[in-house]
């Protein structure tokens, strides 16, 4: 029997599917050339689209087929993949245990426990598949699950990656391929064009003198093999570039997962430098006759001139000195010449690390 | 903490006790300190003077121009010892204004640089003079120029809030430090904020920096370049504090978001004109005491523009989202003892909020920075580019200073 082709959007139809006839309304394709069969991955009993819309549009309902009854949701309803059924169900089944069980061979020690990993979800998915057990199987999977959530997350992104890169490295190649047609198209144009404009100046040459033909005929040869050397060359050239760019795309695939940054410091907006004052505590207010008008002058307030700040220096100025140990401070600027700090000021105050005592400068 | 190149500078020599009056220049290195003490035979000292200034000299070597102005010439360099560790080196030339010594900026900056070893502060590695006494000074390079020229270039760097953030930060941290030593800078904007070879920034150009004023001892008005000026000194106040920095830092803070200078006034009028538009009128209400100020001037009622509120901020500099309004405002406050000190602006919240500001090594880069150094180094304190360096001029009065 010869299928016509397909034509005005009906699907392409596998061999022997014309006599197909949907169990549940028992309509055949010979009415219906457009039929479609839809299974739920519920209880994978095959029926037509029409039959589908017609019992679960109104919502979840049981299943048609006698003895089955299980609830339906039409959402869920899909094309098979596989002729058989029992292949799409187990799938189906390896899929999802995949889906949880995704683990990888990085994580594990040795390659032994890597395999008893393996046997152990694959028990799982035989259990699943022939209904053994399936109570405690499913409650196994639902415990792991809820276990791991986050490695299963994480190895779910590492994949997802893992293909991406894949993807772009297959687009590349096409990419790359693509290139490489174009120029050995516009080389070929090339070579067409020089040739011809070869033989036209060899006729020209020879129109033009009357000397031997074959000497003329010579040096235009020579001519076309300078530049195919040179082109050669240049092809080697472009071949090289490609390699080199295309080396790291390889590497990518055995790329182990990043470890992933410390988590960041707080924020420190003083960078780290603390100055405290290490013989004296400085007070709010300092009466001192001389101080009242300066606190009180419009002229110099308005400025913003303050007392305060005037009183700080004169305590740092005056007890400034304490601490410093002339003998400390060559021992310490000696040592500190050969770091990167610049004067001798400099030395001193990075002297005691971090912490850069106020009264020390 | 993190120093970007690594220079190893050598514990030179086997000097212990140094002293001199070294051709009237405090000279110096970080394997000397002379002026320790200066009661040693003179006759003697004059020689071990210049043998030291020799030695720190032979140290280095300088290899190409990167820039030259009218204060000063710039050169890269290396230790000779090292030809991988780079310096810049700014050689001071010898001012037609100061014929019998030198130059304030250069002893201000000698004098500061030394004294404050910050990561992000640029470090003076030695001090040396050359024929002629002209002054140089080894400077940590940095490579990769400046804020402004991150700032400018809308086109091709983009960045974020997270950006800057740490950008703020690390300005923050140096003037933090600075305040804290009782040092003004008083010449804080983009192109003084060089970027080290590894995203760092650092504070440099201390040219007009000074420490902390003794009560009744007036410092001049005439600092920081005008753009970043706060309004106490545009009203000639002659007692100031940190404070000063603060309003400095805040104008940058808006340059950074804004991406084109905050309050860029044409004179000293304009720029408070433009202050009283973007943050309001100070009034006596405002700022008790104001009025006494110097250079104070009276405000026409009519065109009083009150405070403005957050809402007003919010609108210009949303991006750095409610908080970081916050922060922009405290530090622009108009009174300067309403404004926040540098130590309030680190302990702010606004850098305990998302997004986390951005690690130093994946800030914006942009290259071409030599030359820029070249350029920011050879300038004088307080000058604005693009040939108006002119009219802004603002030179130091020492005269009415004392």
């Amino acid at each position: 029997m010869s299928k016509p082709p397909a034509r005005n959007g009906a699907p392409q139809r596998r061999p022997g599917e014309e006599d197909d006839i949907c169990p549940v309304c028992k309509s055949s394709r010979y009415l219906n050339p457009n039929m479609r069969f839809l299974v739920n991955p519920e209880c994978y009993h095959k029926m037509c689209e029409s039959c589908v819309d017609r019992i679960f549009s109104q919502g979840p309902a049981p299943c048609p087929v006698a003895g089955c009854a299980r609830t339906l949701r039409k959402q869920r309803f899909r094309r098979q993949t596989f002729e058989d059924l029992q292949i799409e169900r187990e799938v189906d089944i390896r899929r999802r245990v995949a889906a949880i069980f995704n683990r990888r061979e990085s994580e594990f020690q040795t390659l032994r426990d890597y395999n008893n990993y393996l046997e152990e979800v694959e028990t799982l998915t035989f259990n699943l598949l022939y209904n053994i057990d399936v109570a405690t199987t499913e409650e196994k999977l639902a415990s792991y699950a809820r276990q791991n959530a986050a490695d299963i997350a994480n190895n779910k992104i590492i994949s997802a990656q893992e293909s991406a890169s894949t993807e772009a490295q297959i687009a590349a190649q096409k990419e790359q391929a693509r290139l490489h047609r174009e120029a050995a198209r516009n080389e070929e144009d090339e070579e067409r064009r020089e040739k011809e404009e070869g033989r036209q100046e060899f006729i020209n040459k020879i129109a033009a003198s009357n000397e031997d033909p074959d000497k003329i005929a010579k040096v235009v040869l020579k001519k076309s093999t300078a530049r195919r050397t040179a082109a050669d060359k240049l092809r080697q050239q472009e071949a090289a570039k490609v390699d080199n760019a295309s080396a790291p795309l390889f590497q990518i695939q055995g790329l182990k997962p990043v470890v992933r940054p410390e988590p960041q410091k707080a924020y420190d907006p003083f960078g780290d430098y603390s100055i405290k004052t290490q013989y004296y505590t400085l007070q709010t207010q300092y009466e001192h006759p001389w101080l009242e008008n300066a606190k009180t002058d419009p002229k110099i307030t308005a400025g913003g001139f303050d007392v305060g700040e005037y009183c700080a220096r004169a305590m740092m100025e005056a007890f400034g000195g304490l601490g410093v140990f002339v003998e400390d401070e060559v021992a310490r600027r000696e040592e500190a010449a050969g770091a990167d700090v610049g004067t001798t000021a400099a030395a001193m105050a990075a002297g005691d690390g971090k912490e850069v005592g106020g009264d020390v400068l | 903490m993190a120093f970007s190149p690594v220079i190893t500078h050598e514990a030179a020599s086997s000097i212990k006790v140094t002293a001199t009056k070294a051709k009237s220049l405090a000279v110096r290195t970080n394997s000397t300190s002379q002026n320790e003490a200066l009661s040693e035979a003179k006759s003697g000292g004059q020689e071990l003077a210049e043998r030291l200034n020799q030695e720190t000299k032979d140290k280095y070597v300088k290899d190409k121009k990167l820039g030259e102005g009218t204060y000063a010439i710039v050169y890269l360099g290396h230790l000779k010892a090292d030809p991988s560790s780079l310096v810049a080196i700014k050689k001071i030339k010898v001012n037609t204004e100061y014929r019998d010594g030198l130059s304030m900026d250069a002893i201000r900056e000698v004098k500061y640089l030394q004294e404050l070893s910050h990561p992000n502060i640029i470090a003076l590695h030695a001090v040396f003079s050359s024929k002629n006494q002209n002054l140089n000074l080894v400077l940590e390079f940095l490579p990769l120029g400046d804020l402004e020229i991150l700032i400018k270039d809308s086109e091709g760097i983009r960045y974020g809030t997270a950006e800057v953030k740490a950008w703020m930060g690390m300005l923050g941290r140096a003037v933090w430090f600075c305040h804290e030593n009782f040092v003004l800078h008083r010449d804080i904007k983009p192109n003084n904020l060089l970027i080290a070879a590894d995203g760092e920034v650092k504070l440099a150009d201390f040219g007009l920096a000074r420490s902390f004023a003794d009560p009744y001892r007036p410092m001049t008005s005439q600092v920081i370049t005008r753009w970043y000026r706060p309004p106490e000194l545009l009203f000639g106040a002659r007692y100031y504090s940190g404070a000063v920095d603060v309003w400095s830092m805040g104008t940058v803070f808006a340059e950074l978001i804004l991406r084109v200078p905050f309050l860029p006034g044409n004179t000293d009028l304009h720029q408070l004109e433009l202050i009283c538009n973007a943050i309001g009128t100070p009034t006596e209400e405002n700022w008790p005491g104001i009025s006494k100020l110097d250079g104070y001037v009276k405000f026409d009622k009519a065109i009083t523009v009150p405070i403005r509120g957050k809402d007003f901020y919010l609108s210009r500099f949303g991006t750095a989202g409610p908080v970081g309004v916050d922060l922009l405002m405290s530090m622009l406050a108009l009174d300067p003892r309403k404004r926040c000190t540098a130590r309030q602006m680190l302990e702010h919240k606004w850098w305990m909020t998302e997004p986390q500001p951005t690690a130093k090594e994946d800030l914006p880069k942009k290259s071409g920075g030599l030359e820029k150094m070249g350029d920011d180094l050879k300038r004088r304190g307080g000058e604005i580019e693009d040939g108006r360096g002119d009219k802004v001029a603002r030179k130091l009065n020492f005269g009415a200073a004392k």
